[in-house]
């Protein structure tokens, strides 16, 4: 059975605006892989083309090596669990799992055999004459997903299914849909917005905006080696120091950062040439506090900041400061051990180093990225707009 | 319903309220029909006679559609024929409000509905007159299909029922489309979606999924078209052939043209208990409640 998915060229548009620029990608047979990306990003149009509720404007997409352009959904090899579900209302749970092997022309009673076995699968075992009212949000997800591998896929698709739970329950669903996708070796093909659930459960990552994609990896990769500014953004938290590049080594590049002086990270993957714009990413986690007396010789750079708020998250606390040369916003996270570090509190003052090693300098270029003050997703323009916004 | 006003209106008016209320329904519908009841239980008989030896209550006037074997083929073709009208209204109506309510562009829905509207600003003699010149000998519509080469000859479209059915179908069909479309739209998309994405064809997904949702709607326009049907007057009489009389028809002759009143009001009533036996029935088969259909 071979579930691999591949998309060649695809091109969507609608009117005018282009959702899917062209993409090419190849999803591998039982690959667990994730389209993270803010909404309007064009990831479930990605899947609607997948799952042919929507057929490209350009391009070919392969099934199994099969060209799917112009099969009509109820003949395609996919099936789709809804962001709402879309369970049949009126119909008891064994007969929404029977819906699509009724259809298949499937008997009554290998019909009951195989909604039995779903229903094992899916824990539910016992539920299947209970009708869809009488079942909680985290049973309707088990029933949609036993209803979606009835039909035996070699893709099964998911539109932000945990979408709608509550965050104990989705983050048990994480785990129970990661080995469901283990024990049947089907491909899963999973649209989120939310980063944690990418990352914890994806083989890899297609990380998307604008209708393009940013960066396909395994999620480490994506997390430590983001391939752009967006992506860098985007997955995990981090903060943003733009420059300009004054010098390039083998591994590391230096900025020249209005205010700041020189910063050093690692290079990202794209090459850097002296001269061009490109910003340091850093992590919370990265960000480490000087101590008064070493007076931060050692370190490369200081970056001294006022404290605005701490955000106290149980196993660790966000700090909220602001950099006092610029006003530039930045996030620092500190762990729960005893060190002098806690005693921060708003309206202090700390001076901030980091291990070039640990940061990564990417291009600054036009692909949009996440504005630091509001979360949302912003085109690539010069950063002064979103600044004199703020400020 | 009571505590409601009183709380929003205050005592006083409230109690007015529910007070017309119940004046305009005793006063209007609950008297009237009685009297009826009351005339279709005497005999006919000349003033002079009323309140004399006679005059008592009798199911006579009921037994004599029984006796009657025209009257009773009437009555019993009113009802075939009213079915008839109300499937072919379904028939035609179903297509048109499922385009309204999932296909259509909100634009388009809305010129639709302007369009099926539109005519409906027209008494309804005149629509169904315009109807019998379409239909005619020699009217637009066999010149169309002579023209068209698909008959050679005329045909008598208002020969029979033909006639009678086009013109209730067209008729009714607002009844029909506005409660099928109430109940196809609060149809979620994804319902369909997942139905086809599991591998279901157009049929099925109708049969299965839109159809069952759509059920109360169903039954709401279906009892509608079928009161409508079996009631109406103007279009077997405009568009009807002698042969094709309705039992309306034979009520309004007891009125007016027989003059008794105690007749056509028996008449009158067994095609109510027929309507309201109509609607427990489709009640029953949809296994909806009132409480659907109200909604």
């Amino acid at each position: 059975m071979d579930g691999s998915v591949t998309l060649d060229r695809i091109v969507m548009r609608f009117g005018d605006f282009t959702a899917i620029e062209p993409t090419r990608l190849t999803i591998e047979s039982g690959e667990f892989f994730s389209f993270l990306g803010p909404s309007g990003c064009g990831k479930t149009t990605l899947l609607n083309i997948v799952s042919g509720f929507l057929s490209p404007s350009e391009g070919q997409v392969y099934i199994g090596g099969e060209p799917m352009v112009g099969v009509p959904v109820n003949r395609r090899p996919t099936a789709m669990i809804f962001q709402n579900l879309a369970l049949f209302p009126l119909m008891s749970v064994y007969q929404n799992i029977e819906f699509g092997l009724e259809v298949r022309g499937m008997e009554k009673r290998a019909r009951r055999q195989r909604s039995d076995e779903l229903l094992e699968l899916v824990a539910l075992s016992g539920s299947g004459d209970k009708p869809i009212s009488a079942l909680s949000g985290g049973q309707k997800q088990r029933v949609a997903i036993a209803r979606a591998l009835a039909v035996e896929p070699r893709v099964l698709l998911l539109d932000e299914p945990l979408s709608a739970l509550d965050l104990k329950l989705r983050q048990h669903m994480r785990n129970e849909l990661k080995a469901i996708q283990r024990k049947t070796g089907i491909t899963f093909i999973y649209i989120t917005h939310d980063q944690g659930e990418a990352l914890a459960m994806s083989d890899r990552v297609a990380v998307m905006s604008a209708g393009r994609i940013q960066q396909v990896a395994d999620p480490e990769t994506l997390y430590h080696r983001p391939g752009t500014g967006f992506v860098a953004a985007f997955v995990g938290e981090n903060n943003r120091l733009p420059g300009i590049v004054v010098e390039v080594t083998e591994t590391l590049v230096t900025l020249e950062v209005a205010g700041l002086g020189r910063l050093t990270g690692r290079a990202g993957q794209a090459a850097l040439a002296v001269g061009q714009r490109a910003a340091l990413y850093v992590r919370p986690e990265q960000l480490l506090l000087l101590d008064e007396t070493a007076a931060g010789t050692a370190a490369p750079a200081t970056l001294e900041a006022e404290v605005e708020s701490v955000n106290f998250e149980g196993a660790w606390r966000m700090l909220e400061a602001r950099l006092s040369a610029t006003g530039e916003r930045l996030r620092i996270l500190l762990g729960q051990g005893g060190d002098s570090r806690q005693s921060l509190a708003p309206g202090a003052h700390g001076r901030f180093g980091y291990d070039p090693q640990q940061a990564i300098v990417l291009a600054d270029d036009d692909s949009p990225r996440l504005d630091a003050e509001t979360g949302e997703v912003v085109s690539g323009q010069p950063r002064e707009r979103s600044h004199a916004a703020s400020a | 319903m009571l505590r409601q006003l009183r709380a929003r209106f205050g005592g006083p008016v409230a109690m007015a309220i529910v007070g017309l209320l119940c004046i305009w329904l005793i006063a209007m519908v609950v008297l009237p029909q009685l009297q009826m009841i009351d005339y279709s239980l005497r005999p006919n008989l000349l003033p002079a006679e009323q309140g004399g030896p006679r005059d008592h209550w009798s199911l006579t006037n009921y037994a004599t559609l029984f006796d009657n074997r025209i009257h009773l083929a009437i009555f019993f073709k009113t009802l075939w024929s009213s079915v008839l009208v109300t499937v072919l209204t379904l028939l035609v109506s179903y297509p048109i409000a499922y385009y309204l309510a999932k296909i259509a562009t909100p634009g388009q829905a809305a010129l639709c509905l302007l369009l099926l509207i539109i005519p409906f600003w027209i008494n309804e003699i005149l629509r169904t007159f315009s109807w019998f010149i379409i239909l005619a000998f020699r009217g637009p519509l066999n010149e169309l299909l002579l023209t068209l080469g698909l008959i050679e000859r005329p045909v008598r479209f208002l020969n029979g029922d033909a006639g009678v059915l086009v013109g209730m179908v067209y008729a009714y069909i607002l009844f029909m489309i506005f409660p099928l479309y109430n109940a196809i739209e609060s149809l979620d998309g994804n319902q369909v979606r997942a139905a086809r994405d599991l591998g279901a064809g157009t049929l099925r997904t109708h049969w299965r999924i839109v159809i069952p949702h759509a059920k109360p709607g169903i039954a709401t326009g279906c009892i509608m078209t079928f009161m409508l049907a079996a009631g109406s007057y103007a279009v077997p009489a405009l568009l009807g052939s002698p042969g094709s009389r309705w039992f309306t028809q034979i009520i309004y002759n007891w009125f007016f043209e027989g003059g008794d009143w105690n007749q056509g009001a028996a008449y009158a009533f067994l095609l109510l208990v027929l309507c309201i036996g109509f609607m427990s029935l489709v009640m029953r088969l949809f296994k909806v409640g009132l409480a659907d259909i109200a909604k």
